[in-house]
């Protein structure tokens, strides 16, 4: 017996020394030709494939191909394949000139002709990408673009700057799962649900980035956690809650981001429906003095530190730190005594068993957050927490999305947005938009807001029309910042964080939008290893 | 399962009786471990679920014996919660299934035709995947604490009316139900008054060992995700939030609540088993 267990010791640890070995091996044999590839795995496999006239690249560079303008570090605007671009003296009308030394990746000339065809195409797609206000867009000779608007829109200008153009010539229905264009790298392979291959596009026309090679592998937090921890990945995105782990051999990059969550509270009273039946409206949340009451007294700090171990910043509006935010927005929070205080004066009592009252009202509602996401799960129970002592019972609750699509008007909901376009300010906030998809959820509606933000669309340039979105944010009268009617208490923005190798600089990043991953990618040019 | 097995012959008298004494033991030891839970699960201060995002993730210790987790819950609190939730979806989920075999077996002994239905209908159920009818049930009723309720409810039963449907079928052939039916009592006399008490105690030794499998079914699809939703303090969804913290090296999120789980499932099998004994050394 006792000779046997000395065997399968023996046994055992022979065969963990193999496998040690081999590890060895592997690794070495990696660091070789690592110089010029590299492996990412930072999640977000788009389900539609790599098609920008259905939405790819919108989130960051499209890799694949290039996009007429584009916005550096500071978010202003720079050429990219445009060579120059003007707005005409009604806003209606943009021209666009292109470079005529661009090829795609196939040998081909970018001309006019298809950049008509991407937008034309983009428009008819039915997509997620709004081009309703094109009324057409037409070509004079091979480089330059007209694009004719029903009405002005100086948000159309963060359009040109996500569409990426696509070739006619190569253009067909398997596009997206074979995509060619004139972006810094070209398709290789795309295994759906394990990786996508890509090598340099020697046909490049910008700065050539110094990595001939990239592998992005798409697996789960768990696993992406794991491949990083045995050396199998240069890049590793990674929720907060992973960072305080040491993984040898790479450092954590954290990047601020405008990735927020926030609380999205139901603007209107009860008693409506929408056209489907669903309810609209909640008599708690419909109170002003609730709202501000909430945003006044939540202690955002001690949910960044809390629950995104520090790996974040307090969100104040749906665009902290953009071009367009409004830096007054920021509030004092954490201020219970103040928050009580507010309730006090609109009247909400304390019934005796710790929850307030008005007209015989309880201050209390459901908190709905989609099920099996662990960040706004626990976001919503430590709100839950955190409000009750200020007299308001709030219940966090668990559903699927399909669920809170047909609660969602009636009950607040645990939400994150996060765009580099301000029409999403528009998209939120805007009485127009009330009930379109998750847009304006709360059937917010304000007059002088909607004033500000159609000049804001109207402006003839980005700094008159920032300044219109920082006023509908807040004048010092009103807005929809909490600072006016508060229809949202924004709570958080989640830094992206990543494992990098050591020695590897990934530049600058930009400020982070919503969805973790691919806007990384936009400065893969300035990427390169320690000499 | 086990509880099909059926000692054929009665031990000696004298070893009997220590016999019988040590399952009084177990009996009472185990249902004094039971009521424990319950009673304690029923005294948690609330202040121990609250949220303490300062005290969060630590290591088991004197003040948490069971640590606690992301967001500063004492997991002690949060298992006992869970466990008390269990116990009780598997009580009801136990009793409908009892009450499921019972009327069956009942309804085989009316004739040939609904005996071959009953037979029909166990063995199709028996044929597919226990926790794929479970899943299926569970979804299509709409999940959540119906769901899981019915699904296990529904699920349960097959096995269980098999043995009662043997038992029945067995008793029916005795003299005494022949003279019963001889002088012209109805069959629901002959049910109540010969089936059941002859029944009673498979009733009670087979409620008693469904109760640990329904606990665990009921763990087991709630930590698939078709079961309770997140919100709800179930032992599988403690389960399956604790997979994700995994890796970070929380290993007290899944170790204690799982090994709690796995002891108060034993409580019920030793209570079960020690019934068992002890009805059949008394009929013997």
């Amino acid at each position: 017996m006792k000779i046997r267990i000395v065997f399968i010791f023996l046994f055992l640890s022979s065969l963990v020394m193999a496998c040690s070995d081999e590890n060895g091996k592997e690794f070495s044999a990696r660091d070789v030709d690592t110089k010029s590839s590299l492996v990412l795995a930072i999640g977000g496999e788009p389900e539609d494939g790599f098609d920008p006239t259905t939405g790819w690249g919108r989130y960051g560079s499209p890799l694949f191909q290039s996009t007429l303008l584009t916005y550096d570090q500071d978010f202003t605007i720079q050429n990219d394949l445009a060579t120059t671009y003007k707005v005409s003296d009604d806003g209606r009308k943009w021209t666009v000139t292109i470079r005529k030394d661009v090829m795609f990746s196939d040998g081909e000339a970018l001309t006019a002709e298809d950049v008509v065809f991407t937008y034309k195409t983009a428009k008819t797609s039915g997509s997620v990408i709004d081009l309703d206000n094109l009324e057409k867009v037409e070509k004079t000779g091979d480089d330059t673009i007209h694009f004719y608007l029903k009405k002005p829109e100086s948000t159309f200008i963060y359009l040109l700057s996500t569409i990426g153009i696509v070739p006619k010539h190569a253009y067909d229905q398997d596009y997206n799962e074979n995509p060619i264009g004139s972006g810094p790298f070209e398709f290789v392979q795309w295994d759906k649900g394990q990786q996508l291959i890509v090598k340099e596009n020697e046909y490049y026309y910008g700065e050539k980035p110094s990595f001939k090679n990239l592998t992005f592998l798409f697996l789960s937090e768990d696993a992406t956690f794991a491949a990083a921890k045995s050396g199998e990945v240069d890049i590793a995105a990674v929720p907060p809650t992973y960072a305080k782990e040491d993984v040898p051999g790479m450092r954590i990059e954290t990047w601020k981001s405008v990735d927020n969550r926030g609380i999205m509270f139901p603007f209107v009273p009860a008693g409506e429906k929408t056209k489907e039946g669903v309810a609209v409206g909640n008599d708690v949340t419909a109170d002003k003095a609730i709202r501000q009451a909430i945003n006044v007294g939540i202690d955002r700090q001690a949910l960044v530190d809390g629950i995104l171990d520090g790996y974040g910043t307090p969100a104040y509006t749906a665009a902290d730190r953009l071009p367009w935010w409004n830096p007054d927005t920021v509030i004092e929070d954490g201020d219970m005594e103040r928050a009580k205080d507010m309730l006090e004066d609109a009247g909400w009592i304390d019934n005796g068993n710790g929850i307030r009252e008005k007209n015989g009202i309880q201050a209390a509602f459901t908190l709905l957050y989609p099920a099996g996401d662990q960040l706004r799960q626990s976001l919503s129970i430590a709100f839950a927490d955190m409000i009750r002592p200020l007299g308001i019972d709030v219940k966090a609750e668990g559903k699927s999305w399909r669920d809170i699509e047909k609660l969602m008007y009636s009950h607040p909901v645990m939400m994150g947005w996060g765009s580099h376009d301000p029409l999403e300010l528009y998209n939120l906030f805007s009485s127009n938009t009330r009930g379109i998809g998750h847009y304006n959820s709360n059937y917010y509606s304000n007059q002088t807001v909607d004033a500000y933000m159609e000049k804001a669309l109207r402006a003839r340039n980005e700094k008159e029309a920032n300044q219109y979105w920082q006023k509908a944010q807040w004048d010092g009268e009103t807005g929809f910042s909490a600072q006016g009617d508060a229809p949202w208490a924004w709570l958080v923005n989640v830094d992206h964080v990543y494992y990098v190798r050591e020695g590897l600089h990934i530049g600058e990043q930009k400020i982070q939008p919503h969805g973790h991953g691919w806007p990384l990618t936009d400065s893969i040019a300035q990427w390169e290893w320690d000499e | 399962m086990s509880m099909q097995r059926i000692d054929a012959y009665a031990t000696p008298t004298k070893s009997n009786r220590s016999e019988r004494q040590r399952a009084w033991t177990r009996i009472i030891l185990a249902l004094l471990l039971l009521a424990g839970i319950v009673v304690w699960a029923l005294l948690i201060n609330a202040d121990n679920l609250k949220v303490n995002l300062e005290g969060r993730n630590t290591a088991p210790s004197l003040a948490h014996l069971f640590g606690t987790d992301w967001l500063g819950r004492d997991m002690f609190a949060r298992t006992l919660k869970g466990l008390t939730l269990s116990l009780a979806v598997g009580m009801l989920a136990a009793l409908s299934s009892t009450g499921i075999a019972l009327f069956f077996s009942l309804l085989s002994s009316w004739n040939k035709w609904l005996d071959d239905m009953v037979t029909w209908v166990t063995d199709l159920f028996l044929s597919i995947p226990h926790i794929v009818t479970l899943i299926l049930l569970s979804v299509a009723v709409g999940g959540g604490f119906k769901g899981v309720v019915v699904g296990l409810a529904l699920t349960h039963w097959p096995r269980f009316t098999r043995l009662l449907r043997a038992e029945v079928l067995q008793v029916k052939e005795a003299e005494y139900v022949g003279v019963s039916r001889q002088l012209g009592r109805s069959r629901l006399w002959i049910a109540r008054h010969h089936f059941l008490p002859h029944l009673f105690p498979h009733l009670l030794v087979g409620f008693l060992l469904l109760l640990p499998h329904a606990i665990l079914h009921e763990a087991a699809i709630t930590f698939l995700g078709f079961g309770f939703s997140t919100d709800t303090p179930a032992i599988g969804v403690i389960l399956s939030e604790s997979m994700s913290y995994l890796s970070t090296g929380l290993w007290w999120l899944a170790f204690f609540p799982g090994l709690a789980l796995v002891i108060m499932v034993s409580i019920f099998e030793l209570l079960g088993r020690s019934i068992r004994r002890l009805a059949e050394t008394s009929s013997g």
